[in-house]
């Protein structure tokens, strides 16, 4: 299993996400992507993301002010 | 009159809290449409609409406000809504949502809330606005559905509700065939409602509703007779700021400021502030969309809030037109700066392996 992560610090909603799946595509199934983000709005679409696809959420932390960490598992 | 203007900066500053806490942003309601095929926001969007029409219309009825009437300047609103759609979409954010991100740091909204307020201002007031008394001045006479089809408003407000209802029950129905994770606490009782848990959109657009109903009678006790109206306002503030006229003070100026206040305190209070400074392409991005979004809601008189939220509530020609517009405009843009999406460098990159 590999940790793959994907730096979206700086992107504005709705761009990591946009970034989330086109980066979900690029690893194999089982492993993980963990994302960084800062836009407040995608502390509600990736979570609700995985959910809808199946994706396991192994991880979901705040960072610091603004700045949250999710992993989801290919799945 | 300052004591009555107050109850705008109140309301506003409310209405900011909730927005930013609910993660509530309309240019994302109308995106999801189009990126992820998702009508949950767009409902939660229309969920508003419903609870504000029931709302006005009941005090329309007990004679605290007076409905009806108005016309319908249907090229200014068709061509305005597409423009203002589109430009939401490159700035990020509706006018509600730039002055609610404006609030949390992002400085790509500062940006783009300056030249909102620059172009609603240069269209309204300055040397643009003969372009839009123009385009406004081709028009129909009746300006509402009710008035023109000759029934009471409450037939429609229960089957808009009626519909909003299905449409919200379907989606909490598949909701709870999926798992969604959320933060772990570290707060208790208020302030976890308040400052850390994740809203649900169909609540946070309850409570929007009923803030938005209420500022019916709070604006109009002032002298302003309309809703919410997040333009009209932008565009004084731009003349105030050259001219110190104090006539240009109202009710809705202090609303617009009390949404900045509101959204700084939410996200200071929820560890949310933070200044974010955007990059080239975000940057021209910001400035372009807001100046489209202030010419764009001027020829449509009014933007997302004053049109497609309040408006249509009043089952006006000109919100619904608009509504439909703006989302017409919002899919352009999406397909042609969000589908096509490519940033250097993005992509997963291989942190650590282990064997499983």
């Amino acid at each position: 299993m590999t940790k793959h992560l994907l730096e979206t610090d700086g992107q504005v909603c709705p761009f990591p996400l946009v970034e989330a799946k086109q980066a979900i595509n690029q690893i194999d199934l089982g492993d993980e992507l963990i994302i960084n983000f800062d836009c407040t709005q995608a502390t509600d679409s990736i979570p609700q993301w995985a959910a809808e696809n199946g994706y396991p959420v192994t991880e979901f932390i705040k960072r610091g002010a603004a700045e949250w960490s999710i992993t989801v598992r290919k799945a | 009159m300052f004591h009555m203007i107050i109850s705008g900066l109140l309301l506003g500053t409310v209405l900011g809290f909730v927005f930013q806490r609910g993660r509530f942003c309309v240019t994302g309601a109308f995106r999801d449409l189009f990126t992820t095929r998702s009508t949950r926001w767009f409902t939660a969007f229309m969920v508003i609409v419903a609870v504000q029409s029931i709302g006005v219309f009941a005090l329309d009825a007990v004679g605290v406000i007076e409905l009806g009437g108005g016309t319908f300047p249907w090229l200014g609103t068709i061509i305005g809504g597409f423009i203002f759609g589109f430009a939401i979409v490159l700035a990020g954010g509706c006018a509600t949502g730039t002055y609610y991100r404006a609030g949390e740091g992002l400085v790509g909204s500062w940006l783009a809330l300056i030249f909102y307020i620059l172009g609603a201002a240069a269209f309204r007031f300055g040397p643009l606005a003969g372009t839009t008394d123009s385009i406004r001045s081709i028009e129909i006479s009746n300006g509402n559905l009710y008035e023109t089809i000759g029934v009471t408003p409450w037939i429609l407000v229960i089957l808009l509700v009626a519909a909003v209802a299905v449409a919200a029950l379907r989606h909490l129905n598949r909701e709870r065939q999926v798992h969604k994770m959320s933060l772990p606490a570290t707060k208790t009782g208020l302030a976890h409602v308040l400052t850390e848990r994740a809203w649900h959109p169909f609540m946070t657009a309850v409570i929007i509703g009923v803030i938005a109903t209420l500022a019916w009678p709070l604006s109009w006790a002032t002298g302003r007779e309309s809703g919410l109206g997040i333009t009209g306002p932008s565009a004084n503030i731009g003349v105030f700021l050259g001219t110190g006229d104090m006539a240009l003070v109202d009710w809705g100026m202090m609303l617009v400021l009390g949404l900045l206040i509101g959204s700084f305190i939410a996200a200071k209070a929820s560890g949310e502030f933070k200044i974010r400074v955007p990059d080239a392409t975000t940057t021209v991005r910001s400035i372009t969309g807001g100046a489209m979004m202030g010419w764009g809601a001027a020829w449509a008189g009014g933007c997302t809030i004053g049109n497609a939220m309040v408006n249509t509530a009043t089952f006006g020609f000109q919100g619904w037109t608009a509504l439909l517009f703006m989302v017409l405009g919002t899919g352009a843009a999406t397909r042609i700066f969000i589908t096509n999406h490519k940033r250097q460098g993005a992509g997963p990159k291989p942190v650590l392996s282990t064997v499983s």
